[in-house]
């Protein structure tokens, strides 16, 4: 398994680390093929853990996708942000269908579509001074992979003003709208704040968790990959778009 | 009545759409739905962002219910129920930004309103709500909006019972987005927010916009019509007709909701 994201087990629990912490995490194509793999390590265990933590090494957890592969002229076409696009949005369904539940452990930031990554998990995690949001507009990008995921973790009105407003906000306001589930004071209390919950969630019996992980996936449409690929594809039209891809190359320099 | 006024900064439009009746706390009239979704139109092919707000003490108080009485066979309250829902339905498909300013109160058709916006500005003690079966009148045209503001079992209870709560309250349910201490801002902040919309990106704001709606249709299977069907499905009915009928104007300004 390539080592941009590696899966560790604990017990009960595991943890998906994303790991290419000189980029922030930003998410590329073979970092997502690498995360893919951990899934399929972990799909393919009789028995799952109970528990999966998804985390960044390094100082931020997510910091959106990777400038290198959505500016045309730097990737060297549309496939390459094509194919990162389509591969987001196929691990967030992997990740929201999978039996364990999912906690997202997000230190310092979680960006664009990094911060889809933590709305799609079950329980999302952070400290009160990290920073998080969907700036895509504000690039003049469209953040729709990640939107299904933002309107079913804080509803349809909130999604709608955070994805149409960009920007970015502290895990504190997150956690006030709903986006992050249990907030420490601190990065210094973010770890045991996890383990807590962690532990927590772990006492729980694991086929109640699943079947109850289950029934709300499909209570709440989180089946329909469909939405997410139609997703990818209007990301992908938008950025190929003159005044997107200048807002990206202006930002890269 | 309504008036339109266009306020510009740095290049970036923003089209004040204001419901401008203060004596009648600014009470719907058919015509004031129409003109409102034909100006929300223009500003849209103008470029602009629109801000809808309300001239005097309040926001808007909901449908002028002395029209309604005085057409007791139900056609002005149904031309306001079809008004509002068309209002609701063309401020959320514009492409451009849509502010609400919810100053002071947002009642019954003027709480409706807030369905159509991308973003609601209100002050902590502004009063909200839609108590309208009281009335014999049932609110579900506003519902199918509302859905996508608030959770379903608080849409729910707005729509059911016939009580208001205030902009604090609505704050929480996720119905209004901005919140002001002093009624006397709402307006001001709401423009600000207006502007810092109008300032993003057109084509990523409307792709954003645009999706947000499929994907709402897409996981709440909006229900437009089916609520604006329920509501006119009541409209002239005994009950309503007695319960309209029984409200003195005589001894009331507002004509409007009580």
């Amino acid at each position: 398994m390539s080592e941009l994201a590696t899966l560790t087990f604990d017990g009960p629990s595991a943890t998906l680390t994303l790991n290419r912490p000189e980029q922030r995490n930003a998410l590329s194509t073979d970092m997502l093929a690498a995360a893919h793999a951990c899934l399929d390590e972990l799909e393919a265990k009789a028995s799952p853990p109970t528990v999966l933590v998804l985390t960044g090494s390094g100082k931020s957890f997510c910091a959106g996708m990777d400038l290198k592969q959505v500016i045309i002229e730097d990737a060297g076409g549309i496939e390459t942000p094509k194919a990162l696009l389509t591969s987001l949005a196929k691990l967030t369904h992997r990740l929201r269908l999978l039996p364990s539940v999912t906690v997202a452990r997000v230190t310092g930031a979680a960006i664009g579509g990094g911060c889809g990554l933590a709305c799609v998990c079950d329980i999302a995690i952070t400290h009160a001074d990290s920073t998080v949001g969907f700036p895509e507009v504000d690039l003049a990008l469209c953040p729709a992979v990640v939107a299904p995921w933002l309107v079913r973790k804080i509803g349809a009105g909130p999604a709608r003003r955070v994805l149409l407003s960009g920007g970015v906000m502290s895990g504190t306001d997150a956690h006030e709208l709903g986006m992050i589930d249990v907030l420490a004071d601190s990065l210094d209390e973010l770890a045991a704040a996890t383990n807590a919950a962690v532990r927590s969630l772990c006492s729980g019996g694991p086929l109640a968790l699943r079947a109850t992980k289950e029934l709300v996936n499909s209570l709440d449409g989180s089946l329909d990959l469909d939405v997410l690929l139609r997703g990818a594809e209007l990301s992908e039209k938008v950025l190929s778009t003159d005044d997107a891809q200048a807002r990206l190359r202006a930002r890269r320099k | 009545m309504i008036t339109v006024e266009r306020e510009q900064r740095d290049g970036v439009g923003v089209r004040v759409i204001w419901l401008d009746r203060p004596d009648k706390r600014n009470a719907l009239t058919p015509g004031m739905l129409t003109e409102r979704v034909s100006e929300a139109e223009t500003a849209a092919v103008a470029g602009d962002a629109v801000l809808l707000a309300g001239r005097g003490k309040a926001f808007c108080a909901g449908f002028d219910l002395a029209m309604c009485q005085a057409a007791p066979d139900g056609s002005v309250m149904r031309l306001l129920l079809t008004g509002l829902s068309d209002a609701c339905r063309t401020l959320r498909t514009l492409n451009h930004p849509v502010v609400v300013a919810a100053h002071g109160a947002a009642i019954a058709g003027g709480c409706a309103l807030l369905g159509g916006a991308d973003v609601v500005v209100a002050d902590r003690n502004a009063v909200l709500g839609d108590p309208v079966v009281k009335l014999g009148v049932s609110p579900a045209v506003s519902v199918p909006f509302l859905r996508q503001s608030v959770s379903d079992g608080h849409a729910r209870a707005r729509a059911i019972r016939p009580e208001t709560f205030s902009g604090d309250q609505a704050a929480a349910r996720g119905l209004v987005h901005v919140l002001v201490d002093d009624a006397n801002d709402v307006i001001e902040r709401a423009l600000d927010e207006a502007f810092r919309l109008a300032a993003i990106p057109s084509n990523a704001y409307a792709s954003t916009k645009q999706w947000l709606n499929t994907i709402e249709s897409i996981v709440h299977r909006r229900e437009d019509e089916a609520g604006l069907e329920a509501s006119l499905g009541l409209t002239g009915n005994a009950e309503e007709r007695e319960r309209l009928g029984a409200l003195d104007f005589g001894s009331s300004k507002k004509g409007t909701t009580p």
